[in-house]
């Protein structure tokens, strides 16, 4: 079993780390970059089916340099045997599409060298930065396998190649879908997903490889591989800012709201204040509303 | 006879051999010798964009000092100052603008201009970008990738409406196709009369029982519904449905199409102009296929839409670096982007030797109003036929079920939400949040979608609380409680949307500035890991116990640990509480 997860770096959007300058507009350059939040859940997707099924790993992104660390970061969670970056200047500001063609190739290519495409090829939902969902699809539109999207839980049938996921729809009803597929296959997880080993040797296994992992993700250097656009054969026309169908015109800092209520400020160590505060609460309390009142 | 006969070159060749034939007389026998010969479209392009060049030189005699710029729309200017190269003369310019007009967007583009004629005469004058054949440009690579299957775009399209891709779900319109429709409505009514154009909404419908829901989208505002029925799609299958769209979508003779494909009467062009998605899971899945079959690009879950010509500088679009480009009839698509933190208007523009057409968007569920149905609106409905391959059926839905309940958060007398101001110890910071709604005879837990896209780690027993469906927001729930109790929460206009129709707003933030002051009715200024315990044990007991910080009022921020542990013990010593 060969699967493949497909990772991106993207600014640490938690409180403290995301820079500003004077327009308030985000400062890419000063903000840390960390693996996608949502792509864990595509790690663990790939974990878990190493775990129950053996073989390996691969993680594949495109981005500069520096996501190399990301890679890292993704081989400390998921015990990758090798990683893959698809790095050149000319790859830069790319779009969904201009990324996914991107990707596409670095598949295309690695299934090349394997011989017969991944078993299954994972990517998470939306990165927090672009928050678009469409890359995964439209790697997957590129690499023409079925796709199976908003994966909460996967189970994998081996022998019969084939792959059973529950998945979420919503719209105006919320629903889990149970769906079937054969493999190769390309699943993209939800948020929700949820990886679980029901055997114990499962979970022996996956508490050895945590272990294990540490210690391989030290020297992550050398298992990666890095492609550029000559290695890939792609013409930049097709690629990066070039290539993308769209550009970003405009930026704004999300607007203040209108002030539209004029607060009483209230510190919070002033009992005054936080009786008038406690008096707006008290009415709907447990208490009150069981003794109808003190 | 001319310089050199095209016709025995190949277009990569060609570039080269132009190179050094500036008059323009002699291009245009060239261009004769190219059409009365083997008249290939690239090399006419070649000579003739080496024509347009000097030609352009050619009639330069126009005088910057003769312009009448408060005369000239922005666009006017952005032609004018292309053909004028002397540095001294675009100041004098935009000197006149400034003390004239003074439009920031024409100062930009002259401003502009000037960066890149002083950026070319560094580069010793060769900022001409020269068509060259993929071959030339690249001889390392061997150039497959314009036959990839992303690569099928149609060349000088015609590209017309707007068409809606129309969500069902167990034989209803959901209501996000519903608003899409009335918003393509008023954008295309706008764009109509601006554009004096009369061009269509198209409402596309595809499933196992859709024809009965034609109707309904003509009366929400389509002129047309277009649907496509087969038992074999009870269930959204991504692949059939994306080879449905696509199909629909282009017009008869598209070098894509299906092969035999009848001509249909209803529409005579190659592929929509824009297209407008549900941002659902299954609604913006499709939209990112669509629009990877048809070669185009597309934004994801925009809360607006307009459209409106647009001046464009990036020269992956103009062709030209430092010079400016207006396009028309430009799809903006407004959405809050990085997590929140700011709202980005994206664009979807053709490239001068690659058309981006249709320009597609996802649009967020409630984003839009639902308009009121017209049911004598007239419309027609165009029953699409095409088989369906075995091939594209290979994803099966063999079960699904209802998600019962889910979390609804509207209907409450209480909602304690919290944000970001919970990042110094997450899991403990739900907890408190929990402990005030349990104070409560009818409360529940909110979060601001900044809590959601921040990769705080949880431990287990909390987890199960931090989820999208508990997002309050412009993407989440709007909530309309008795009170509202925002702890660590800055106010950020999406978390406005879904807030502020509460009767009273109780904020708790140690940032005395943050934007959710003004949208408050009380402003708790303190920390929420203390001041959350000291509410929920005065809702509790009745009694407020500030403990020992309360006596001299000082901040919050010194206090001890009181009240985090309280709870049964009501009469707590120190009086503090009484007045």
């Amino acid at each position: 079993m060969h699967t493949v997860v497909l990772t991106k770096g993207v600014p640490d959007f938690r409180e403290g780390q995301v820079a500003f300058d004077e327009d308030g507009h985000l400062e890419r350059g000063k903000t840390p970059t960390v693996m996608n939040p949502n792509d864990q859940f595509a790690l663990q997707a790939a974990l878990q089916t190493r775990i129950r099924h053996g073989g390996r790993v691969s993680v594949m992104s495109m981005g500069p340099p520096g996501y190399k660390d990301v890679l890292r970061e993704a081989m400390e969670s998921v015990y990758a045997d090798d990683l893959y970056i698809c790095s050149d200047r000319e790859m830069a500001a790319a779009d969904t599409w201009a990324t996914a063609i991107t990707l596409t190739t670095g598949i295309e290519k690695l299934a090349e060298s394997e011989g017969s495409m991944p078993d299954l090829i994972f990517a998470g939902f939306k990165t927090a930065d672009g928050e678009t969902g469409h890359t995964g699809p439209q790697t997957c539109w590129g690499l023409d396998v079925p796709v199976v999207t908003h994966v909460i839980a996967l189970d994998v049938d081996e022998e019969a190649g084939r792959l059973r996921a529950k998945r979420l729809v919503e719209g105006d009803i919320e629903e889990i879908e149970t769906v079937e597929t054969d493999l190769p296959a390309f699943v993209v997880t939800d948020p929700e997903f949820e990886p679980t080993y029901r055997k114990a040797e499962h979970r022996l296994l996956y508490k050895d490889l945590r272990e294990e992992t540490q210690a391989r993700a030290e020297n992550f250097e050398e298992h990666l591989t890095e492609w550029d656009q000559e290695a890939l054969n792609l013409d930049p026309d097709y690629i990066g800012l070039d290539g993308s169908p769209t550009i970003v015109s405009s930026v704004d800092p999300i607007p203040k709201a209108p002030a539209e209520r004029e607060a009483t400020v209230v510190d919070a160590g002033d009992p005054e204040g936080m009786e008038q505060v406690v008096e707006e609460l008290r009415p709907f309390g447990t208490e009150t509303a069981e003794a109808g009142g003190d | 006879m001319p310089e050199i006969d095209p016709t025995e070159y190949d277009i990569s060749e060609l570039g080269p051999a132009l190179q050094d034939i500036e008059d323009v007389d002699e291009l245009e026998a060239i261009l004769d010798a190219e059409k009365a010969g083997e008249d290939r479209v690239g090399a006419k392009t070649l000579i003739e964009s080496r024509i347009e060049k000097f030609t352009e030189e050619d009639d330069e005699d126009l005088d910057p000092d003769e312009l009448d710029l408060a005369s000239m729309s922005t666009a006017d200017v952005g032609n004018a100052v292309r053909d004028i190269d002397e540095i001294d003369e675009l100041e004098a310019l935009l000197e006149r603008e400034r003390d004239g007009e003074g439009r920031d967007s024409v100062e930009r583009l002259i401003e502009n201009r000037i960066d890149s004629v002083q950026g070319s005469e560094e580069e010793d004058g060769d900022g001409e970008v020269e068509t060259q054949a993929p071959e030339e440009k690249h001889p390392n690579l061997d150039h497959p990738t314009a036959d990839k299957r992303h690569v099928r775009a149609v060349e000088n399209g015609d590209y017309r409406d707007m068409w809606v891709y129309c969500e069902t779900q167990a034989g209803e319109l959901i209501d996000v196709s519903r608003e899409m429709l009335g918003k393509a409505r008023e954008l295309m009514d706008t764009y109509n009369d601006e554009y004096g154009a009369d061009e269509r909404v198209i409402a596309v419908l595809i499933g196992d029982d859709v024809a009965d829901l034609t109707e309904e989208s003509i009366a929400y505002g389509a002129d047309l519904a277009v649907y496509y029925e087969d038992d074999r799609l009870d269930r959204f299958y991504h692949k059939p449905y994306t080879e449905v769209f696509c199909d629909m979508a282009r017009g008869a003779g598209h070098p894509y199409g299906r092969e035999g494909r009848p001509e249909a009467d209803w529409r005579d062009y190659d592929e929509p102009r824009y297209t407008v998605f549900p941002a659902t899971n299954n609604g913006r899945d499709l939209s990112a296929m669509v629009q990877a079959e048809l070669d185009s690009g597309l934004a994801s879950d925009c809360s607006d839409l307009y459209i409106e010509n647009a001046m464009i500088s990036n020269p992956a679009k103009t062709g030209e670096p430092g010079s400016n480009k207006e396009f028309e009839r430009v799809l903006h698509m407004k959405r809050p982007d990085f997590s929140g933190f700011e709202y980005s208007t994206i664009l979807c523009i053709d490239k001068p030797d690659r058309e981006f057409h249709p320009q597609g968007a996802s649009v967020i569920p409630g984003s839009f109003e639902v308009p009121d149905p017209d049911s004598e609106r007239e419309g027609e409905v165009v029953e699409h036929e095409m088989p369906l391959s075995e091939e594209w059926l290979r994803v099966e839905v063999t079960d699904y079920d209802r998600l019962e309940g889910g979390v609804d958060l509207s209907g409450h007398d209480v909602i304690v939400a919290l944000g970001r101001g919970i990042g110094d110890d997450p899991t403990r910071g739900i907890e408190l949040g929990l402990d005030l709604v349990d104070a409560f005879e009818d409360a529940d837990l909110g979060l601001s979608r900044g809590v959601i896209t921040a990769s705080y780690e949880f431990d287990g027993h909390v987890e199960q609380y931090v989820a999208e469906e508990r997002q309050i927001g412009e993407s989440g729930q709007v909530v309309e409680p008795a009170v509202y109790v925002a702890a660590g929460i800055s106010g950020a206009v999406q978390h406005k949307v879904g807030m502020d129709e509460s009767d009273t707003i109780v904020a708790v933030n140690s940032d005395p500035d943050a934007d959710i002051r003004d949208f408050s009715d009380y402003f708790v200024e303190g920390d929420l890991f203390e001041v959350l315990p000291r509410l929920t044990e005065a809702v509790e007991t009745g009694e407020l116990d500030l403990g020992a910080v309360a006596d001299g009022g000082r901040p919050a921020g010194g206090a001890s640990e009181s009240g985090t542990d309280g709870g049964s013990d009501a009469a707590t010593d120190g009086g503090v509480s009484d007045e």
